[in-house]
């Protein structure tokens, strides 16, 4: 049941929540002298291990942006963030769906269609 | 942002026209700063934007919006104004001004302005847009 | 009564059938797909590993953000569970029909 693309479904689920959480720290964080913004990357390790053909050995890496900075040291830009934000939300609907669309396939089989 | 490319492109270009705001509101900050004679006056800031590329391997001649390639400065002789009771006047009484007009700079906060919104609205129905695509089957 | 062989058994039965098989093994030997919806439903069985198949690749390239057009995925989805809903409903109706068959009184 759970096979090679539920496995990396299931890690970019993992990957896309940890973001959201870090677009909200830095977004919070907005006027905060010397913050640097969090950037979080799972697609690389993740491309890489489906690639391998094993999804379970991916990772999620979360860094500091070396964006330029403003006045007080911190690099926040809030478009950036905003838009970020919304297409990670959107990829973590389009995720999810295609997990439930993965175990609604398994269901049809076992119900028969009933 | 490979997944919605819109959504990348319209950061690109609010970044843009939200640094432009910022040149405003600097300009205008800086609307009656004065100078001695001998140094050179407050010089208005221009933002210069150019497009980040006309087409690329993922969407060939679709460019990705634009970004800000630097700023310009404006003159610096700025207007010599007659104030003899400012610390900074010199041996004439004159003080270096800067060479902004008010009208000019709301102008162009108004377009910068407007021209914010109308990424913020191209954002919104890029993301309906995605939303009705992710109900085809539901 | 004494129960003899099966004999005889009319043509008017069995000539239709025959010519069914006839006209399919003669489309597969030619490889031509003559259209109509008998057609569309044995295409889609036929593939019905087909679709899971690509379905799961672009659900794996939309996890890892490669894929750019978001319908491509949804589009394939629907046709994969369209596919095996339809598969499992031909499954359900050849038992019902195997089952009638076998309780028919002789």
């Amino acid at each position: 049941m759970h096979d090679v693309t539920m496995s990396a479904l299931h890690h970019a689920l993992r990957g896309l929540s940890a973001r959201q959480r870090t677009i909200a720290d830095n977004i919070a964080n907005l006027e905060t002298p010397g913050f640097l913004a969090g950037r979080v990357d799972f697609e690389s390790s993740l491309s890489a291990a489906v690639r391998a053909g094993d999804p379970d050995t991916s990772t999620v890496s979360t860094s500091r942006s070396m964006d330029p900075t403003g006045v007080n040291g911190n690099n926040v830009n809030l478009d950036q963030e905003t838009l970020s934000l919304i297409e990670t939300d959107l990829r973590y609907q389009m995720t999810s769906q295609a997990v439930s669309n993965k175990f609604g396939l398994l269901r049809t089989a076992i119900n028969g269609g009933r | 942002m490979a997944t919605f490319p819109v959504l990348s492109t319209m950061a690109n270009g609010l970044s843009v026209f939200r640094t432009w705001m910022d040149a405003v509101g600097d300009n205008l900050a800086n609307l009656n700063t004065v100078r001695r004679t001998d140094e050179a006056a407050f010089q208005a800031r221009y933002v210069v934007a150019e497009a980040v590329d006309y087409g690329n391997a993922a969407t060939p001649g679709i460019g990705t919006g634009s970004r800000v390639a630097g700023v310009a400065f404006g003159s610096a002789e700025g207007r010599l104004v007659h104030d003899p009771d400012h610390p900074l006047a010199d041996a004439d009484g004159m003080v270096r001004l800067p060479d902004i007009d008010m009208a000019t700079q709301m102008t162009q906060l108004i377009q910068a302005q407007r021209g914010y919104q109308a990424n913020l609205a191209v954002v919104d129905r890029a993301r309906d847009a995605y939303l009705a695509a992710l109900q085809i089957g539901r | 009564m004494p129960v003899g062989p099966v004999t005889g058994v009319s043509s008017a039965i069995l000539t239709p059938l025959t010519s069914l098989a006839d006209t399919a093994s003669t489309s597969a030997a030619t490889g031509t797909r003559p259209s109509g919806f008998g057609d569309a439903v044995i295409g889609a069985l036929d593939d019905l590993s087909a679709t899971h198949r690509s379905a799961d690749a672009l659900a794996t390239r939309a996890a890892t953000g490669q894929l750019a057009d978001v319908h491509d995925y949804t589009i394939a989805a629907t046709e994969a569970s369209l596919a095996t809903e339809l598969t499992v409903a031909v499954r359900n109706k050849a038992v019902e029909a195997f089952t009638s068959i076998m309780n028919m009184p002789l």
